[in-house]
C-alpha cells in the first residue's frame, strides 16, 4: 500500500507539485478570513462621546456604606466568574478579570470604582475592556450593573 | 505528452489540510455579550468554591486561609485586610507525556509527508512540530467575606478561585521556528483540588482557633 502511494507520488511532475502548492496555499489562505479593517482610534474622544460613556458605565446604587458596596462588587464580580486580581478598600477600586471561556486566548479585564454620592448612596463606575479594547455596548454593562443589583440585594436579605 | 493522474488532488488536499489546521487554530469564541451574564454553571462554581467557617474574627480567619495556602505550596503575592483579599500563586512545570507523544508523531508524520512530496519535486516543507506545555503558573484568589456577626463569634464565607497560565516550549511550522512563550490561561474547575484546600483551611481554622 505504502509502495504502491510512494510510486505514484514519485511520478508527480515539477509543474503538477507547483500547482499543488498554489492550490494549498490558496485554500489555507482563503480558510482563515482576515481580520476586518479598524479604523483609526481616535485616542481623545470628543467631550460628548465621553460623556456617553461615563453616562453607560456609572449607576448609583443605595448602599448604606463604602466597605459593603466594595464587598458587594467582588461578590457580584466572583459570580460572573471574574477572578479579582486587585482590591484597594481606602481608594474604593476593584481590578478584575476573566477567560473568555472556552476560549483561553481571550481576556476580560473590568475595574470597578466605588465613591460615596451622598449618605447612603454609592456612585458605582466600571470600565471594561476585553483583549485591551474598552468595551462599548451598553448591553455589557447593564448586563453588569444587573448582577451587581442581585448581589446588593442578596446581601441585604 | 504525459497527463499526470491521481496523486495531485491527493497532496494538494493533505497540504491544504495541515495549512487550514496550522492556521486557524482557534476554537469557539464568547460574544461579548456574554461577558456579564450568569450561566448555569455560575451557581455549581460558587458552590464549589465557597465554604462558610464560624470565626471569632475575620483576621484570624484571613491568616488561616494563607497558612493553608502555604500548606499547598503558594506563595502570598497580595494581601488586603480589611476586604479579606488574599492571592497567592505558585510555578510548576506543566510537562505531560501525552502531549510530548503527540508532538513526536506529528513531526514524524509531517516529515514523512514533507519526504513524500520532496520526491515528487517540491521543495516546501509541511514539518510541524507542535508546541507543547512547558511551565506553568497556578494562581489562587480568596476572599473572606463576614456574613452576620452574632454574641459567641461571626460567620464568614470563604470563596476561593485557582486558575493556571500555561507557558508553552518552542516548535517549527514548515521552514518557520515558532519560539517558545505562547500563553494559555485556564481556570481551574477540578473539584478535588477545592475540597483538599478547604480540608486544610478547615484544619488550619482549628490550629488557629486553639492556638497550636
Amino acid at each position: 500500500m505504502i509502495d504502491h502511494l510512494f510510486s505514484r507520488v514519485l511520478r508527480l511532475r515539477p509543474r503538477a507539485v507547483v500547482t499543488t502548492l498554489v492550490v494549498a496555499v490558496v485554500v489555507g489562505l482563503g480558510g482563515c478570513a482576515s481580520p476586518p479593517e479598524v479604523e483609526p482610534v481616535n485616542l481623545f474622544a470628543s467631550a460628548e462621546e465621553q460623556m456617553k460613556m461615563r453616562n453607560m458605565q456609572t449607576r448609583t446604587f443605595d448602599v448604606s456604606d463604602r466597605t459593603t458596596a466594595i464587598r458587594g462588587v467582588i461578590q457580584g464580580l466572583q459570580d460572573l466568574g471574574f477572578i479579582i486580581e486587585r482590591a484597594n478598600e481606602p481608594l474604593g477600586i476593584v481590578t478584575g478579570a476573566r477567560f473568555a471561556e472556552p476560549n483561553y486566548y481571550d481576556v476580560v479585564g473590568v475595574t470597578v470604582t466605588v465613591r460615596s454620592a451622598a449618605e447612603g448612596r454609592m456612585t458605582i463606575r466600571v470600565n471594561a475592556l476585553f483583549n485591551n479594547e474598552p468595551i462599548t455596548d451598553p448591553e455589557v454593562y447593564r448586563d453588569f450593573f444587573a448582577t451587581l443589583e442581585r448581589s446588593f440585594f442578596i446581601g441585604r436579605s | 505528452m504525459r497527463r499526470s493522474g491521481g496523486p495531485k488532488p491527493h497532496c494538494a488536499f493533505l497540504l491544504a489540510v495541515l495549512l487550514l489546521l496550522g492556521a486557524c487554530a482557534s476554537g469557539p469564541r464568547t460574544t461579548s455579550k456574554e461577558f456579564f451574564q450568569l450561566t448555569p454553571e455560575s451557581a455549581a462554581n460558587k458552590s464549589m468554591q465557597t465554604r462558610r467557617f464560624e470565626m471569632s474574627d475575620g483576621d484570624e480567619l484571613l491568616s488561616a486561609s494563607a497558612a493553608a495556602l502555604q500548606d499547598l505550596g503558594f506563595q502570598v503575592t497580595e494581601s488586603n485586610r480589611a476586604l479579606g483579599f488574599l492571592r497567592a500563586a505558585k510555578e510548576r512545570s506543566a510537562r505531560e507525556r501525552g502531549q510530548e507523544w503527540s508532538q513526536g508523531l506529528t513531526a514524524f508524520f509531517t516529515t514523512l509527508l514533507t519526504v513524500l512530496c520532496a520526491a515528487g519535486g517540491s521543495t516546501s516543507s509541511a514539518i510541524y512540530v507542535p508546541p507543547v506545555d512547558l511551565h506553568q503558573q497556578i494562581n489562587a484568589s480568596l476572599i473572606a467575606h463576614p456574613l452576620e456577626s452574632g454574641e459567641e463569634g461571626a460567620r464568614f464565607e470563604v470563596r476561593v478561585m485557582f486558575y493556571r497560565l500555561v507557558w508553552k516550549g518552542e516548535g517549527q511550522s514548515g521552514d518557520i521556528y515558532i519560539p517558545p512563550g505562547e500563553q494559555k490561561m485556564e481556570m481551574i474547575r477540578d473539584a478535588e483540588i477545592y475540597q483538599r484546600f478547604f480540608a486544610r483551611l478547615n484544619k488550619s481554622v482549628f490550629l488557629e482557633g486553639e492556638r497550636i
